[in-house]
């Protein structure tokens, strides 16, 4: 069904992913569920779309990627955030606040 | 594993196989989460399973997303992976060579004069031999002489009469165009500049397809009489300019130069019409060259065969100015290049023998440094290096040296190559740019990394072999493998080999050189100032105003204080000289037979000034004038050959073509003088300047002491005369003689620095060589000596390993010497290439310098403490 997700959406993703990163390493399915519980289901990430930005995000040197063991047991891929992704963060954060700020300013007298 | 250990540990990158089974785990741990947790929330099992795969997305285009993602990283990191070792590699280089700076200095001056002396040399060869000449489709460009049939490839001049049945016959060119000599004085604020010339025909320049840089090139109809005199100037000349009463039309590109021997600074229009008019003149006067552009289809020898055919034709038509006379024809490149290419070739070889050497050294300072450093690599291998990677980093470390050394061979061949053009005199000709341009960049930083590899690759595969035995022996004075002592021991005697047959090279250079400096010429060379005076214009219309100017001018300069002689001829005989045929009274020869003599006017005085001695009969004098009956004075060589039983004096002879010339009667006979600077003499006749006016005449000044002191004074002289005439090319007769050398003196003088530079470089081989068995050795020699072995027994044991090896790369040398010996014939001069005393002078060099080279490792090796030697075990 989904054809690559749109850009902006792409960099939401994005984003998402290299915050919840930010807290402590986790694996796939770690991060789709810590961005569920966070936003109360309110934001959630189609699993695809998850996955690519994983190995998206591995190949730009934003995260890397190293097997490690499971909470029950189980070989299980776990990415953690690089200096390089940290920064790319702190940075997509800041643009996202503007961002935020200025809609706000426009939606705010209602 | 991560990336980063894996870098480590220098695993092989993941395979796409590891990548995809790799993906399918981490999506298959995904589902089993979200499975259980839908479980978790009451789902039953395979409906959980299902949902988690349907709410999951578009798994298969996910999987291909994920595994090209996979792919470019894997491909990246391989990437930096190879970039980052690179970089490891080169700053260890660099880091091992500083450690070891002696080291590095010596490796590195051998490598910059090896590659310097081939870039300098290249960049010559490129020059005249690779790079186009300045001509639009030089390779159709063709250069044309007269020449004696009896002589057929000989470079002559061709008649206007003849030149132009050629243009009008021939079907192998789209175009021929005649030149002659003639060049012009610059009158402008200071002295008189003369200025070597050209006079040209309308056709010349298309021919030669060469566009002005200003201006035009001369149009049709501009060649002939009553137009505006015009000039077109050669970019040199234009640099010096000024104006001229001449109309300037035009500046030829700073790269073009004419195909002649030597260099013109301006053109003028060749006009034909007043020799063409002149039955005696037309076909019997040669003083044309010629040009000429081939159709797209014709070769060089078609056309040659075209335009002999024609001359053929012409003997038969005008018998009376044409027997024996023909065509030569080279193309453009062949005509410019002549002779050099021989000698450029033989230095060019030589340099590259030179940069062997230098390659054989630095291979044998990397084998021994190799063992020094066998146990930091033997705790690389243990570290878990691979060989390949040892290899690599080695060959690296070479290739860094390499650039280092090619950096400065080439700043070096930018210097040696402005020397090389600057000595190079009349051998190299002026084919505008000779220096480092971007071929010679390209193919010296060829021969750089070629370099590198060639010394590096020996040494680091023989270091890397048996590395496993480097940490078992550490610490021990390890005596570093015979195998690689024998490497190294062959690597001197090829060295020694090589030297040796520059030394021989150079060794018949320098005695064919010799040989020609010793030739008597006829004439002493000590302390004579000669220069040129042409003159022209109606001041000097008649032949009594000729006479009138030079009588004043050797009086004025005869006066000089340190003056002992001076007088004048046509023109120098190191410089060729004119000839005439002779004809004798009494034996009727048909015409065309007749013998070609050489033919100079001379003034009274010239004999005395050249110290040539009159051998018999008297000197002109005053009383041989224009109106006087002929008189001429032989020299004794064409005495000998055209009068060998009866005496020559008193005998009636005619120069030249016409036969209705009145008899000139023999009157002298003087000794015999060398044209050029070898060869034999040539039969002359000489007559008074008085008698036959060539409107100048080349000035010999003998004095005593310094010549060149005199000019000023010359010069002053001259320009109170006329002070329109400049002084044309005032130098010394030595440095005539010189000139006429340069082109055996210049390969002579390479070859001899090529010998130095390979007998030094392969002296360091045998002494490194040596000292690094000494050391090696030293238990051996403590054992020896602690058994009671002599001194001098000690010592020639050592000479005499060393000397071996010299002896061998001594025969191997002269064998090759003997054999590439042929090469060479044509720069020889009097000397066959298998020369005894100079190959017995070679070997005498050679084992004096190797035995010089053993002396300070044999002394070392005399004071080895035996105690000490042993208790380093």
């Amino acid at each position: 069904m989904t054809k690559p997700p749109m850009d902006l959406l792409q960099g939401t993703v994005d984003v998402l992913i290299l915050r919840t990163l930010a807290w402590e390493p986790m694996h796939g399915y770690g991060v789709s569920r810590f961005i569920r519980e966070r936003t109360e289901g309110v934001l959630t990430i189609e699993s695809a779309a998850l996955y690519q930005a994983l190995h998206r995000l591995e190949r730009k040197k934003w995260i890397r990627a190293e097997w490690g063991v499971s909470e029950n047991n189980r070989r299980a891929k776990y990415y953690a955030l690089t200096t390089e992704g940290r920064k790319q963060l702190r940075a997509e954060a800041a643009t996202w606040r503007t961002y935020a700020d200025a809609v706000f300013k426009v939606l705010e007298p209602i | 594993m991560s990336s980063r250990f894996r870098k480590f540990l220098r695993l092989p990158r993941r395979s796409s196989s590891r990548r995809r089974a790799d993906l399918d785990d981490e999506l298959r741990f995904y589902f089993d989460m979200r499975a259980r947790e839908l479980m978790e929330q009451g789902v039953p099992e395979p409906d959980a399973r299902r949902e988690a795969v349907r709410e999951f997305g578009d798994l298969d285009y996910t999987k291909r997303y994920c595994l090209a993602e996979d792919a470019m990283s894997t491909r990246e990191e391989h990437r930096t992976d190879l970039v980052a070792e690179l970089r490891q590699d080169i700053v260890h280089s660099w880091r091992s060579l500083r450690r070891a700076p002696g080291f590095a200095l010596v490796a590195l001056v051998t490598l910059a004069l090896g590659i310097g002396a081939n870039t300098a040399i290249f960049s010559v060869v490129n020059a005249l031999l690779l790079r186009d000449l300045p001509f639009r489709d030089a390779d159709r460009v063709v250069r044309l002489w007269g020449a004696h049939s009896a002589k057929p490839t000989e470079h002559g001049q061709i008649s206007p009469a003849d030149f132009i049945d050629f243009r009008t016959r021939q079907r192998s060119f789209t175009g021929l165009g005649a030149f002659g000599y003639g060049g012009g004085t610059y009158i402008g604020p200071n002295d008189p500049v003369p200025l070597s010339g050209l006079r040209v025909d309308a056709n010349v320049f298309s021919v030669l397809g060469v566009r002005p840089l200003l201006g035009r090139t001369f149009a049709r109809g501009e060649d002939s009489a009553g137009v505006t005199p015009t000039i077109l100037l050669g970019y040199n000349a234009w640099r010096r300019v000024f104006g001229a009463d001449s109309a300037i039309i035009g500046v030829l590109p700073p790269a073009f130069f004419f195909p002649t021997a030597s260099e013109a600074e301006i053109y003028t229009p060749l006009d034909l019409t007043p020799q063409l008019r002149d039955v005696n003149r037309a076909r019997k006067f040669h003083f044309l060259g010629a040009v000429g552009r081939l159709k797209p289809d014709v070769t060089v020898a078609a056309a040659r065969a075209d335009l002999v055919a024609i001359a053929r034709q012409l003997e038969r038509e005008h018998p009376e100015a044409n027997s024996g006379i023909t065509v030569s024809m080279l193309g453009a490149r062949e005509a410019v290049v002549g002779d050099t290419r021989p000698a450029l070739l033989v230095l060019l070889g030589a340099s590259a023998l030179v940069l062997l050497i230098a390659c054989a050294n630095v291979a044998g300072m990397l084998l021994s440094r190799a063992v020094s450093r066998r146990q930091e690599l033997a705790v690389r291998v243990a570290l878990g290096a691979g060989r390949f990677r040892l290899v690599r980093q080695m060959m690296t470390e070479s290739l860094v040296l390499a650039l280092c050394g090619g950096v400065a061979g080439v700043a070096l061949a930018v210097v040696g190559s402005r020397a090389l053009v600057a000595s190079a005199g009349r051998m190299l000709p002026s084919t505008g740019d000779i220096g480092v341009d971007r071929t010679v960049l390209t193919v010296a930083f060829f021969v750089t990394v070629v370099c590198g590899l060639l010394f590096g690759l020996i040494p680091a595969l023989s270091a890397s072999r048996g590395i496993h035995l480097g940490l078992k022996d550490a610490g021990r004075g390890s005596s570093g493998g015979v195998g690689r002592h024998r490497l190294r021991t062959a690597l001197v005697t090829g060295q020694l080999a090589l030297a040796v047959v520059l030394l021989v090279g150079a060794g018949l250079l320098v005695r064919s050189l010799t040989r020609l400096q010793s030739i008597d010429l006829g004439y002493s060379l000590d302390s004579a100032l000669t220069f040129e005076i042409g003159l022209s214009g109606q001041r000097y219309a008649t032949a009594d105003a000729e006479d009138a100017f030079f009588a004043q001018l050797y009086d004025r300069i005869g006066a000089l204080p340190g003056v002992v002689a001076v007088g004048g001829f046509g023109s120098l005989p190191l410089r060729g000289g004119s000839s005439a045929s002779l004809a004798i009274e009494g034996r009727p020869v048909p015409e065309g037979k007749l013998p070609e003599v050489g033919y100079q006017p001379i003034s009274d005085n010239l004999f005395r000034a050249m110290q040539i001695p009159l051998e018999r009969g008297r000197m002109f004098g005053p009383e041989d004038r224009e109106q006087s009956p002929g008189v001429v004075i032989v020299s004794a060589g064409a005495a000998k050959q055209f009068w060998p039983n009866a005496d020559a004096i008193g005998a009636r002879i005619r120069l030249g073509p016409n036969p209705n010339d009145p008899w000139s009667t023999v009157v002298g006979i003087a000794g015999d003088v060398r044209t050029g600077t070898a060869g034999d003499p040539r039969p002359t006749v000489y007559v008074s300047s008085r008698q036959d006016h060539w409107g100048g005449a080349a000035i010999v000044v003998r004095t005593v002491g310094d010549p060149m002191a005199l000019l000023p004074a010359v010069r002053r002289e001259v320009k109170a005369l006329d002070p329109a005439l400049p002084v044309v090319e005032p130098r010394t007769l030595r440095d005539v003689q010189a000139t006429g050398l340069s082109d055996h003196r210049l390969p002579m003088q390479l070859m001899a620095a090529f010998a130095l530079l390979a007998l030094t470089l392969a002296a360091v081989g045998v002494y490194g060589v040596m000292a690094y068995s000494v050391a090696a050795r030293t238990r051996e020699i403590g054992v020896r000596v602690a058994l009671g072995a002599q001194p001098s027994t000690v010592f020639s044991m050592i000479v005499r390993q060393g000397l071996g090896s010299a002896v061998a790369g001594l025969a191997i040398g002269l064998a090759g010497a003997a054999a590439l010996g042929g090469v060479l014939t044509k720069l020889l001069y009097g000397v066959t290439p298998t020369d005894v005393p100079t190959f017995v002078g070679v070997a005498a060099v050679l084992l004096a310098v190797a035995l010089a080279a053993c002396l300070v490792p044999a002394w070392r090796a005399v004071r080895v403490d035996p105690l000490e030697a042993l208790r380093s075990e």
